[in-house]
């Protein structure tokens, strides 16, 4: 097969080949049995630097969450008001870290089979929590202040 | 003089450069949060401190060509590494100032 490849790549006239000005084009990777080759280098470092800005989110959403437990005071009559509003964003924290990787790897092999890249579902966590924790902090603060 | 197809063409360190930053970004942010860790809990945020260093160095290495394999490895550490400061920031949520109170 490989064979057969360069001899036709050979000929000058291989309509068949998407090279028509007969560019010696590395005819190695493309006679390879498997589909999948590493994909551009920047393609990579961009992947890559998705994934980092998920993480410094998740980090965001840590700090956050602790500073809302530890740094806030407490709401009058709510007791449970801090670690109702703190907790949720911790984990969602962790949360966002470990699906960015999954995605990152995904992605990856998406790059490597150029297919097309797969639909991230990290917007939509985040959109969900985030939403969640904003209305329940509307909550804990007309509860607080009911009481 | 026509432009290339991609702009990337016109400096192919840029991209190596924007990913190095980022990791420096990313080692702030982890700085950052350990200083905050600290105020409160000085034995986590001491700890978390300590791993800065760690993501600078890694993004360094990572940054140098580093083969697919290890890179994916390189890669996990991080999410390894937030992830346990989300783990410690709960237990901290909860345990109050347990780490230093019982000293």
């Amino acid at each position: 097969m490989g064979a057969q490849h360069i001899r036709r790549w050979g000929g000058a006239t291989s309509s068949q080949h998407g090279h028509p000005d007969g560019e010696p084009g590395a005819p190695g990777p493309a006679a390879e049995p498997s589909n999948e080759e590493e994909p551009d280098a920047r393609f990579t470092l961009a992947n890559e630097r998705t994934f980092l800005a998920w993480n410094r989110t998740a980090l965001a959403l840590v700090v956050a969450g602790l500073g809302i437990v530890q740094l806030l005071p407490p709401f009058p009559g709510v007791p449970w008001g801090r670690h109702a509003l703190g907790v949720p964003l911790i984990v969602l924290g962790a949360v966002v870290s470990v699906a960015a990787y999954v995605e990152w790897r995904q992605n990856q092999t998406a790059l490597r089979r150029s297919a097309p890249m797969p639909q991230s579902v990290l917007p939509r966590i985040l959109v969900v929590t985030i939403t969640g924790v904003a209305a329940l902090s509307a909550v804990v603060l007309l509860v607080s202040a009911v009481r | 003089m026509a432009l290339p197809d991609d702009p990337e063409d016109l400096s192919p360190g840029a991209a190596a450069e924007r990913t190095r930053l980022a990791w420096q970004r990313t080692a702030i942010a982890f700085g950052a949060v350990g200083l905050v860790m600290l105020r409160e809990e000085p034995a986590a945020g001491a700890l978390v401190l300590a791993a800065t260093p760690l993501i600078w160095a890694l993004g360094r290495y990572v940054s140098s060509a580093a083969p697919p394999q290890q890179r994916s490895r390189r890669l996990l550490l991080v999410t390894v590494a937030v992830t346990g400061v989300a783990v410690v920031a709960v237990v901290a949520a909860f345990i109050g100032h347990g780490l230093t109170r019982f000293r």
